[in-house]
């Protein structure tokens, strides 16, 4: 068992050891190892279904970890969820906002539940909606407004106590380009502004370019972490995508030099590390032999792509996740 | 534990309460047509008039009734909450998970309280009330019968996953447990069978203990079944039961309910 660690909350905001959630036969999240330093904002990444809103729901206390333990803020979520409750903010998948209630008077509920009084709740709530734009919404009432302006309140709502460290699962799902723009820019100014921990969770993965820091999630296991713009340059200069019916043979014999591709069906995509010289070349020799070549920076996604494309081909039984310390 | 959140749990009812026009009405609508149509109705057909009849005997029942129905649809909205989501704000808060029943009650027992009263000034108006009502009972049995029935609502939303199953808890409890007391009749002269489980039934002490304010001029058949002391005895005990059983229940359940649902929503992750 864990103890409490209140002046660990000074380094480290989030610490979990084997955090484990099985249900039924399936394993939701299996022994994740995470760190996250106070004041970090942190990404954990993948797919749907890959474990990561379990782990949030665990780290906030709603959901008990079947085995593993972690410290939040400085307590234990096993055993000081109270703690633990009161000194983050959740901005869930789905809104948790009252749709009946004006924006006020959901922001209202929500400082009450925290225990401020109306007065530093009115405080933050004009300063938070400031902040956001959405200082004429005030007394509208939620269910009236745009998705985007809903997910803002949202976001409003969960950090009108002033959290050490704020979980966002999802923040733009099901928005809109402008509208995912514009909750990014929130999330910037906030922290910008109270400089708190943030660990959030996308599956969109080029939104988390400006986390300090990510870990790829996959069948509830970390399978690699580390700054993004590292684990981007680690991939290589360029990524070239190769379009064609008949790829077996230049996939073979790209193989030995550019290291293992990406398959899709008419499409092969190859790691590349040489010089620009070396870089031309080869186009130049692929060009006649099949029907494109793009030439393009590589980005979080294909780190993803490659991390599960390889890891399913490299993984041995029994091998333990990838420790996402720095 | 701070008293803010119970405060806005309380202050989100009401809120509610006072929103939703068309609840407000029906609540005042129903106890009213079964004085006005079924009282009259009763009355013509037993030839009664005057401090005997029947629709005096039916206002602590109806009382009752804007209690029962506003006090346990009020608690049921818990169940719309977790629909809706708003329970995941309450879930997250910064307090142990049975404060989120304990305040749900309590808002509940006010909208409930607060519907009798409206429905009081109404049957004032409507010169129903009599001239002896005991201030001091009838103000015990407000507080009582609307603590009761919140909690039955609690204990009923807290094995309720989704509101489809509205009509099934009309049918099933509230409708059960309004016709088997004293609301509609005196305990005493019932058959057997159904003196039996209307003394099992809490609502029944509820409705007794509404007949003991004197709210109408009481004829002589219209006494209490039991003593005010039996009734705040067995009322006091049903609610805190019921709570604590709603409690714990709900303490197990919270830990998985927001997971569930999205699971259920989303299909994965």
């Amino acid at each position: 068992m864990m103890r409490d660690a209140p002046d660990f909350a000074k380094y480290l905001a989030v610490h979990s050891d084997g955090l484990t959630k099985r249900y039924g036969e399936t394993l939701a999240v299996d022994r994740l190892d995470l760190d996250i330093p106070t004041g970090e904002f942190f990404g954990l990444l993948g797919p749907n279904g890959s474990g990561k809103t379990t782990t949030l729901h665990m780290l906030s206390t709603l959901v008990r970890p079947t085995s593993g333990q972690a410290i939040v803020a400085g307590y234990d979520i096993g055993r000081r969820g109270v703690k633990v409750r009161g000194a983050i903010g959740v901005v869930f998948q789905d809104s948790a906002l009252d749709r009946t209630l004006s924006v006020w008077e959901n922001l209202r509920f929500a400082g009450m539940l925290a225990g401020l009084s109306r007065s530093v709740i009115r405080e933050r709530a004009s300063e938070l909606l400031d902040l956001f734009g959405l200082h004429d919404q005030f007394d509208q009432p939620v269910g009236s407004l745009s998705g985007g302006m809903r997910r803002a309140v949202d976001i409003a709502r969960g950090v009108i106590h002033r959290p050490q460290i704020l979980f966002l699962d999802e923040p733009t799902i099901g928005l809109d380009l402008p509208n995912r723009k514009k909750i990014w820019r929130f999330i910037e100014r906030l922290r910008a502004q109270t400089g708190m921990t943030v660990l959030l969770t996308t599956h969109y993965l080029e939104e988390a370019a400006d986390c300090n820091r990510v870990a790829f999630i996959r069948k509830g296991r970390i399978v690699k972490s580390g700054a993004p713009q590292v684990l981007i340059d680690g991939l290589g200069n360029h990524v070239i995508e190769i379009e064609g019916d008949k790829l077996d043979g230049i996939v073979n014999e790209l193989k030995g030099p550019l290291g293992d591709p990406i398959l899709e069906e008419d499409r092969a995509s190859f790691r590349f590390s040489g010089s620009p010289a070396e870089l031309a070349a080869l186009q130049a020799s692929l060009s006649p032999r099949v029907t494109g070549v793009k030439v393009r920076r590589p980005n979080l996604n294909d780190v993803f792509l490659w991390v599960t494309g390889t890891d399913a081909i490299s993984r041995r039984p029994g091998e333990r996740g990838v420790r996402a310390a720095r | 534990m701070n008293y803010r959140p119970v405060i806005a749990v309380v202050q989100r009812e009401v809120l509610k309460l006072f929103r939703q026009r068309s609840r407000l009405l029906s609540a005042m609508i129903r106890p009213l047509i079964w004085l006005l149509v079924i009282g009259a109705g009763f009355d013509a057909m037993l030839g009664r008039t005057g401090a005997d009849s029947y629709k005096y005997f039916l206002v602590p029942g109806v009382i009752g009734m804007a209690m029962l129905f506003g006090a346990m649809l009020a608690a049921l909205s818990t169940v719309y909450d977790k629909e809706s989501g708003v329970m995941r704000m309450l879930v997250i808060a910064p307090f142990e998970h049975y404060w989120i029943v304990i305040a749900k009650v309590l808002g509940a027992a006010i909208a409930g309280i607060i519907q009798a009263v409206l429905l009081l000034v109404l049957l004032a108006i409507l010169g129903y009330l009599g001239i002896e009502i005991r201030w001091g009972v009838l103000l015990l049995a407000l507080v009582m019968t609307a603590l009761a029935c919140a909690s039955l609502g609690i204990l009923t939303a807290a094995w309720t996953p989704t509101l489809d199953n509205y009509a099934v808890i009309m049918n099933l409890v509230i409708f059960p447990v309004f016709f088997l007391s004293g609301s509609l009749y005196p305990v005493a002269q019932l058959p057997d069978v159904l003196r039996t489980i209307a003394t099992v039934n809490p609502y029944t002490y509820a409705v007794d203990l509404l007949k003991h304010a004197n709210l109408s001029m009481t004829g002589p058949g219209f006494t209490p079944d039991f003593s005010v002391t039996t009734d705040v005895a067995v009322l006091g005990a049903f609610v805190l039961v019921a709570t604590v059983v709603a409690c714990l229940r709900f303490s197990q359940e919270s830990r998985y309910s927001v997971l569930i649902h999205v699971l259920a929503r989303k299909g994965g992750d």
